[in-house]
């Protein structure tokens, strides 16, 4: 018997994701997603480290720009991308009230 | 007639005693594109090159020997105007509107961008079987991958379409399809390039780097990319340097190490072999080898699982259907467009990636997982930093297989990651890594070798590559003279 994930794990992993899953797609994670996690597990076999961490391999100090006005992106050029948009404003879906949804 | 087939130099001299024009390599660059076939592109840029060719006939030729060639540009880097897909379907539609910074300096310099290449879509893959567009294929046997991500670019350069492609490297994918196609591929140290303007996809790893057929033209092309960015915090500082100033220096008295890991049975017998045969070529040239010990190496996929997804996952949430990309039609809520566009606009990859580095990073799971391969890279970059005490280089097998058949099958989600086993540790230290070409298999597909040096000494890779470059003398040209018959 193969190992794998259950129905439920594969559905809150696809939550945390905001990615919608059919049934079919379900039951590939079940054994894929599996195979992946179970790989990850194999970080508890690495000994001997210390608690340093590295989180990127880069050594400048921060330097932030200067708080200065600068080039400006026109919205007609921004909203040309957009899928929905009126005027200067980009359109979504209603967000509060009419669905349990967001 | 045929320039491109010319060296850098002969070609420069060609432009600038006027003998031709910019424009000439430009219709020599779209015939071979088409003659080769090999789906190596996803947009070509062929107006708005001819348009810039013309306009650099007014220009006058400086001693700059990138001045008027032709460029190819991997889709994950932003292009204004120019379709950038990161061959998915969320970008299929998607015109950037700035252009990256590696794209500012290549026009900067006159070079003519081309096309945007095929890749892994969202750079995520060995093989650039995930696009969306169909994978490239390997001018050496077109039956076989050209590796990934940067596969169109690997395969653009191998079969002498264009001299220079610009690729990115995550976990090996500049380096990797570099090795399956015979060509010279650099990742360089992290925070040499900028990566503005690089759609990311693991921050902490992403760097942009030079592809082309041989080592000179290789460090040229880093040249003109590299350099400080206020527009990247992790941009270094200072930095002005001619990655070609070591090139031509004998390599006497220099130190390699080959971590064992490199040459144990994960690797095929074959590359084996001409790695070893290639260590000695190198002691004959003056170079003192050794087989070291590394303790972390063979973790490094892990941590890169690890890393890499659960960093994608956080990337790849801007992706949302509302301000670019794809977007679900008629969605009836506001859950109903992400969850949706989401579902219709990655593919299976992808979506699998984000959805394990989402869990990896969600609750707890931060600190058992994310936190501990952060430590633990922090000991696998120490650990190099030691050996770089000692030893000049580094050096292996770029790949454990030459490349593989198109068809072979795609369902286990752990290939993609043990391909780039070899590749991956680089990324995780930061460090510079290159590829170069050093024979063949029994099937004549090429055999890469990875060179591996300490921060910021590019130009030491480059003298090494060079040197044994010169002293293998390959005939890397995969048509074999048989593409204009």
């Amino acid at each position: 018997m193969e190992k794998k994930l259950t129905k439920e794990e594969v559905l809150h992993v696809a939550e945390l994701a905001r990615i919608a899953v059919t049934d079919e797609e379900i039951k590939k994670y079940q054994v894929e997603l599996k195979k992946l996690l179970d790989d990850v597990e194999k970080i508890n076999e690495v000994e001997g480290y210390d608690d340093e961490i590295l989180i990127a391999p880069w050594s400048n100090h921060t330097d932030l720009r200067e708080d200065a006005e600068g080039e400006m992106l026109e919205p007609k050029q921004v909203l040309e991308n957009a899928p929905r948009h009126s005027g200067n404003y980009i359109q979504v879906p209603v967000v509060i009230g009419e669905s349990e949804g967001a | 007639m045929k320039y491109l087939d010319k060296t850098i130099t002969e070609i420069h001299e060609l432009l600038k005693s006027k003998k031709i024009k910019p424009i000439d390599l430009v219709e020599e660059a779209y015939e071979n594109i088409e003659k080769s076939d090999l789906n190596a592109y996803i947009t070509l840029n062929k107006e708005e090159a001819i348009k810039k060719a013309k306009e650099l006939e007014n220009v006058e030729v400086d001693d700059n020997l990138l001045f008027g060639l032709p460029i190819a540009v991997k889709d994950n880097i932003c292009t204004k105007g120019l379709l950038t897909t990161c061959a998915s379907h969320m970008l299929d539609n998607f015109l950037p509107i700035y252009n990256a910074t590696v794209v500012d300096k290549i026009n900067a310099a006159n070079m003519i961008i081309i096309g945007k290449t095929n890749m892994d879509e969202f750079a995520m893959g060995s093989s650039s079987r995930t696009s969306y567009f169909g994978a490239p294929h390997n001018p050496w046997n077109t039956d076989k991958i050209s590796g990934g991500s940067s596969g169109g670019s690997a395969s653009t350069i191998a079969a002498r379409d264009v001299l220079f492609a610009l690729g990115s490297d995550t976990g090996g994918s500049i380096r990797q399809p570099a090795s399956y196609t015979g060509i010279v591929g650099m990742k360089p140290t992290y925070g040499r390039v900028s990566r503005y303007g690089l759609i990311a996809f693991a921050s902490s790893l992403d760097q942009i780097g030079p592809m082309t057929k041989n080592v000179y033209e290789n460090a040229l092309l880093l040249n003109v990319i590299s350099g400080h960015d206020k527009m990247d915090l992790t941009s270094i500082k200072e930095q002005d340097e001619d990655y070609t100033r070591l090139i031509g220096k004998n390599i006497k008295g220099m130190k390699i190490a080959i971590p064992n890991f490199f040459v144990s049975d994960i690797v095929d017998n074959e590359i084996i072999n001409k790695i070893k045969k290639t260590a000695k070529t190198l002691e004959k040239m003056g170079a003192k080898v050794d087989y070291i010990d590394m303790k972390y190496l063979n973790h490094a996929v892990t941590l890169y699982q690890i890393i890499a997804m659960g960093e994608a996952s956080s990337n790849l949430a801007r992706f949302d259907g509302i301000r670019y990309g794809h977007s679900k039609e008629n969605p009836k809520d506001i859950r109903d467009l992400y969850f949706g566009t989401r579902a219709e606009g990655f593919g299976k990859e992808v979506k699998r990636r984000i959805m394990v580095g989402s869990y990896l990073l969600s609750g707890k799971n931060a600190r058992e997982y994310f936190y501990k391969a952060l430590s633990i890279r922090d000991d696998m970059k120490q650990e190099f930093t030691n050996v770089f005490k000692k030893y000049d280089y580094i050096i292996g097998p770029t790949t454990t297989t030459t490349a593989y058949l198109l068809t072979d099958p795609m369902d286990d989600p752990r290939k993609s990651f043990m391909d780039d086993v070899l590749v991956i540790p680089v990324n995780m230290a930061g460090l510079p890594g290159l590829n170069m070409p050093i024979g063949f298999d029994k099937d004549h597909m090429p055999i890469g070798m990875q060179i591996i040096a300490n921060s910021c000494e590019e130009a030491k890779i480059y003298q090494l590559a060079s040197a044994l470059e010169k002293e293998l003398n390959l005939d890397l040209n995969p048509w074999g003279g048989k593409k204009d018959e």
